[in-house]
């Protein structure tokens, strides 16, 4: 299925059809979670903000128009619902990786994530990029989270926060410099007891 | 770091710089060790995330936002706009003025002198049935379509039951 496919089924969904916002939830709701969930490092609150944030889709469906990508609009709610709530101070921004509490979704393993040693090393990789991601502005975070994790190109990041394509190029190699930054701080601390060891 | 052509590093791993643009930093990279090092950590930093185990929300999602949806009402923006459609405001507004003439016809101008004097006149007592309304309209102005819904919602705005 194909981009105008989905400003289809968009259509629809602004007829009331509900089937039609079934499937456009199928197709969007992994990437939209794991954008809210890499904006507030928080996996029960980035479930509530994907429901809310498919809620208003639907809400709002009369509003998109077939000239505006469907992915661009669906992200530009997307970023503008994080924003608000992290604003209104009701979901801070939280990223320090605990293990998944009982209940909570689990996520999918890297294969070698096989080895508890392995498990623990992303998991804590899970933690420095979570913190470095906390470390950022909102548009530092929107666009970084867009570029890295739904794989965006510049341009449709620049359509989503309505910013100059140059402007948003400035926001992914700032975000992007320092959470190497920070990986790389954490590599090099994770590395240093492995050495001593041998 | 002050090279100049830093700023492009990550757009240029990334396959975003044009032709021109990437062959420039290319042979930058290759007069730059401080540059050459940037992009060799930008390279191992994408590996890094790419590797990041990916966000599931769980099973349930699906079936809490669909079930969300019967709770949600069409905004009285939208209503309101829905009513001034031709289809649905000139027959109304015909029906309504019909129900007029035919109740000034039965009931008379003499009816109106058993009503107390402020509710003789007919916009009085149409702004005093739906006095909380107007005076909302009052206090924030309407300016725009979104006003009327802001109004309409005022009382859930301000978390009034």
């Amino acid at each position: 299925m194909d981009v105008d496919a989905d400003a289809e089924l968009m259509l629809r969904v602004a007829g009331g059809d509900r089937r039609a916002f079934a499937s456009l939830f199928d197709r969007h709701q992994r990437g939209v979670a794991q954008f809210a969930f890499r904006f507030v490092g928080d996996r029960g609150r980035a479930e509530e903000l994907t429901q809310d944030i498919f809620v208003k889709l639907y809400r709002n469906a009369s509003r998109y128009r077939p000239s505006a990508k469907f992915k661009t609009f669906l992200y530009r709610v997307a970023a503008n619902h994080c924003l608000n709530e992290v604003r209104r101070g009701e979901y801070r921004v939280k990223h320090v990786s605990e293990g998944p509490e009982e209940g909570e979704p689990l996520e999918t393993p890297a294969p070698e994530a096989d080895r508890p040693d392995m498990h623990l090393a992303g998991r804590q990789l899970e933690a420095a990029v979570g913190s470095a991601l906390a470390c950022l502005s909102e548009r530092e975070r929107t666009a970084f989270t867009l570029c890295r994790f739904e794989g965006m190109a510049y341009l449709e990041i620049a359509e989503v926060l309505q910013a100059s394509e140059s402007a948003v190029k400035s926001l992914i190699h700032r975000a992007t410099l320092a959470v190497a930054r920070k990986i790389e701080a954490f590599q090099a601390g994770a590395d240093e007891p492995l050495r001593s060891r041998a | 770091m002050s090279c100049k052509l830093e700023e492009e590093l990550t757009a240029y791993v990334d396959g975003e710089l044009n032709q021109a643009e990437a062959k420039t930093v290319r042979a930058h990279l290759t007069e730059c060790a401080d540059c050459r090092s940037t992009e060799a950590l930008l390279r191992r930093t994408l590996q890094t995330l790419a590797a990041l185990p990916a966000f599931e929300p769980s099973l349930g999602l699906r079936r809490t936002v669909l079930g969300r949806l019967d709770a949600v009402r069409t905004p009285f923006g939208e209503r309101f706009r829905g009513w001034l459609r031709p289809g649905v405001l000139l027959p109304s507004t015909v029906g309504l003025l019909a129900a007029g003439v035919v109740a000034l016809f039965v009931a008379g101008p003499a009816s109106q002198k058993n009503l107390p004097a402020e509710l003789q006149d007919g916009a009085a007592l149409d702004v005093a049935m739906n006095y909380d309304v107007v005076s909302n309209y009052e206090v924030l102005g309407l300016e725009s379509p979104d006003d009327i819904e802001v109004v309409a919602r005022l009382d859930e705005l301000e978390g009034r039951p």
